[in-house]
């Protein structure tokens, strides 16, 4: 019996892998993708048209269900009761925290990844970003510009369907859209007041379907868009890449497959992977020419560094160091909320019933001068508010009684509340590695984060919160607080860094095509390249981003580097 | 208990972000669902014969559905009696699912620890509210006048009423307020008291401000 080996394995079915296996397999290339849970049902998990007083626990979830677990706290938002029941998130393996690290590492295993849940943002990264070192001096330039990459943003926004307006500010360079989200009473009010302290407040780039996008219904505003859309109205693997990819009969796709590692030739090559099957608990090895890991950002470090052979001691691919180091995040938090008097008593409105970044203040800061502020870089803000579901916000009300139950529906217009999206630097002391001691259930080292906000993140989070004492000023609101401190890291799951890429083999792990310096038949397709986060988010990147790097290897392919089979 | 983090979690559920919300699994876990089941059966008010507790004794059971639908009663639309939220609190606290949750859940124990405490509180509180009401009008609260238990209720529920002696009283009170309106507005009727307009499962498209010609906003009249 001969064994099977095919042209490429692609580890990860998400925003990066699912869009990989998808440009491989319609090159014609033989196709393995390996996926760690189970397949996602678009029918039987995304319950979102359901009520929420048709759950049992009215959306909280049974509290027994992570019982036994490895890894037992849920996962908001991502996770909930309406798809309890099916094995979609990780909780069987556990990862560690350094002392003083408090990661939250939330985790969906099943097909499509969190890009089944994303939030959506999907605006252009510019030379703003990739040149930022050139600028303000720290760190190293991105080994790409804009001019380079900006087809292949227009190539995933063409894919996607994003919807936006064109805005003419270069640090968000503008795009290919749908038309955009209409505004509703909050954004104009916000907007005037932003206007009047000199901030942008603009629709958001929103991959969002506002009209038929090739085979994809536009979006039916039923407003529970994180529970995954049971009609695939807005870009997400499950309904895009992967029924792409296997409509060209080139995919197999093995799911419940949990890899382990890299496995390497007698030249240090990748020669496939040995993944964990999760049924049977076996160790089993799949074989191919190229390896494609985007098993999210971190876990394709994981992989790595658990990929440990004669030729690689420390890790696959790592004569640099630098796989697992550069760990960056979002800082997330709420600067600012409260309400807006003027709205009080008006008729209730169909507020989120786009559940989405209507609206955003893209980064205004550091614009003209990279030293104007603080802190080096930008940060963006998200305004969310009015009409929701469940009025959070009655613990503002004092008392009970008549008088409190029509308070509460007197001010369900009004709320609104801030979001800041901001990046962190790069540093020696944020970095991911194999804990000495742990194991998972399968005998796999876990993976240990090492991570704290720098001062940098900081200051914009303390300048963002003078930013909306004005703003709620400006706009006639009155504000109601902040957030005492912001959201524990991993919160926005939008990490990068750790296996950075760059044009000098000795301080970055991928090349500028994503292809490792020293394995070059190893590519990788997540956000793990993106040596910074930016101020925007990493989804829609993270696609273009892997159709150039997948034109590369079929380039690569074609030019004899990588043999087919 | 309950103060700080109630508030940071409304925060996160009303600013209506999916991904702000952080690190507990309280108010941002369900969201805004549409009218899907058209079936009357799953919303009429309980009418199958009386109820039987899960956790608290029916003199109990009594006292907190009287308490709920003090802080939400009927009006124009149905109170918290009609809702059924009693019931939602009992199987809550039976289930020990820590709806007003003090801090956040990291694990089953986690949620074990809370929800128990949450029992103990629930138990003591009631208890806390007869004693008091002995201490002031010499009888239980549910055998104390309408006036009598509003004054009770008043000095542990506005500001300018407390009271220093009544510290646990007000804890009871405030986590007998969050499961009440947890309860309430994640009710068909509780939902639709707000006249929220999203109840369905399809709009044909987003509908945009309707004041064009007042982008401040600062000519609404309050109806």
């Amino acid at each position: 019996m001969t064994t099977k080996i095919y042209d490429a394995i692609v580890v990860g079915t998400g925003a990066g892998g699912g869009m990989a296996m998808k440009i491989l397999c319609e090159a014609g290339l033989q196709v393995c993708a390996i996926n760690s849970g189970p397949r996602t049902d678009p029918t039987e998990d995304f319950r979102q048209h359901r009520q929420v007083y048709d759950l049992k626990f009215r959306g909280y979830g049974n509290p027994l269900r992570f019982e036994g677990k490895a890894h037992q706290e849920p996962y908001s938002v991502e996770e909930s009761e309406y798809s309890e029941g099916r094995d979609l998130f990780e909780h069987d393996i556990a990862y560690a925290n350094a002392p003083g690290t408090d990661w939250y590492w939330k985790r969906c295993k099943a097909t499509g990844g969190k890009a089944n849940f994303w939030g959506r943002s999907s605006a252009r990264y510019g030379d703003i970003d990739f040149k930022a070192a050139d600028f303000d001096g720290f760190g190293e330039n991105w080994p790409v510009d804009y001019a380079e990459i900006s087809p292949w943003f227009s190539k995933a926004e063409r894919y996607m369907g994003v919807a936006s307006t064109i805005q003419n500010r270069p640090s968000n360079p503008d795009g290919e859209y749908l038309p955009p989200m209409p505004w509703r009473c909050i954004d104009h009010i916000i907007q005037k007041g932003a206007e009047k302290i000199g901030v942008p407040y603009l629709p958001d780039r929103c991959a969002q379907l506002t009209v038929d996008h090739y085979d994809h219904p536009a979006c039916h505003y039923c407003g529970n868009c994180s529970r995954g859309c049971d009609a695939g109205s807005f870009f997400s693997p499950t309904w895009f890449t992967i029924p792409d990819a296997e409509a060209t009969k080139n995919l197999t796709l093995l799911t419940n497959a949990l890899v382990r590692s890299v496995i390497t030739d007698e030249n240090g090559l990748a020669k496939g992977v040995a993944y964990i099957d999760r049924g049977t608990r076996q160790e089993v090895e799949v074989y191919a020419k190229v390896v494609v890991l985007a098993a999210s950002c971190v876990e394709t470090a994981h992989i790595m560094l658990n990929s440990k052979s004669r030729h690689w001691p420390t890790g696959i691919a790592n004569s640099s160091g630098q796989l697992g180091r550069n760990l960056c995040d979002h800082l997330y938090g709420s600067p600012g909320y409260g309400y807006l008097p003027r709205l009080l008593g008006q008729p209730a409105t169909p507020d989120n019933i786009a559940d989405s970044t209507v609206a955003w203040m893209p980064r205004w800061q550091n614009l003209k001068n990279p030293h104007e502020e603080q802190f080096i870089r930008g940060y963006s803000v998200y305004m969310g508010g009015g009409c929701g579901d469940f009025p959070g916000y009655y613990g503002q009300i004092e008392g009970f009684g008549l008088q409190f139950k029509h308070d509460i529906k007197r001010y369900y217009p009004t709320g609104i509340g801030a979001l800041i999206q901001a990046p962190s630097l790069p540093s020696p002391t944020n970095y991911v590695d194999i804990d000495p001691d742990k194991k998972d259930i399968f005998g796999i080292p876990q993976l240990r984060f090492h991570f704290q906000w720098g001062q940098n993140e900081l200051l914009m989070w303390e300048h963002s919160k003078r930013v909306m004492a004005d703003l709620f000023k400006a706009m006639g609101g009155e504000m109601w607080g902040m957030d005492d401190e912001p959201n524990r890291p991993g919160t926005s799951l939008h990490e990068t860094g750790v296996c950075r890429f760059g044009n000098d083999a000795k301080t970055s792990v991928t090349n500028k095509w994503a292809q490792t310096h020293d394995v070059p038949n190893l590519y990788i397709c997540d956000a793990s390249i993106f040596p910074s986060p930016t101020d925007k988010t990493t989804t829609m990147p993270i696609v273009a981003f892997t159709m150039r790097t997948c034109d590369h290897m079929l380039s690569n392919f074609k030019q004899g580097i990588h043999k087919r089979v | 208990m309950g103060g700080q983090g109630i508030e940071r979690r409304e925060i996160l559920r009303f600013i209506g972000i999916a991904s702000v919300a952080a690190s507990f699994p309280g108010f941002h876990q369900w969201a805004f669902a549409c009218a899907h089941h058209q079936e009357p059966a799953a919303t009429a008010p309980i009418d199958a014969g009386p109820y039987n507790p899960l956790f608290f004794s029916p003199q109990q059971f009594r006292m907190v559905e009287h308490l709920a639908e003090m802080i939400i009663p009927e009006d124009d639309t149905p109170g918290a009696k009609k809702a059924g939220v009693a019931e939602f609190i009992d199987f809550m606290v039976a289930n020990k699912v820590p709806v007003s949750a003090s801090r956040d859940v990291r694990s089953t124990q986690d949620t074990i620890e809370m929800g128990n405490e949450a029992q103990s509180r629930f138990l003591a509180g009631l208890g806390w509210m007869n004693t008091r009401s002995h201490s002031e009008f010499e009888r239980e609260f549910m055998d104390c006048t309408r006036e009598q238990q509003n004054a009770l209720l008043e000095e542990l529920a506005y500001k300018a009423k407390f009271k220093p002696t009544t510290e646990s009283g007000r804890a009871f009170f405030q986590m007998m307020r969050d499961y009440t309106v947890v309860g309430y507005y994640t009710t068909k009727v509780g939902l639709e008291s707000l006249g929220y307009p999203g109840l369905r499962t399809v709009w044909p498209k987003m509908p945009s401000c309707p004041h064009p010609d007042d982008p401040e906003h600062t000519h609404l009249r309050e109806p």
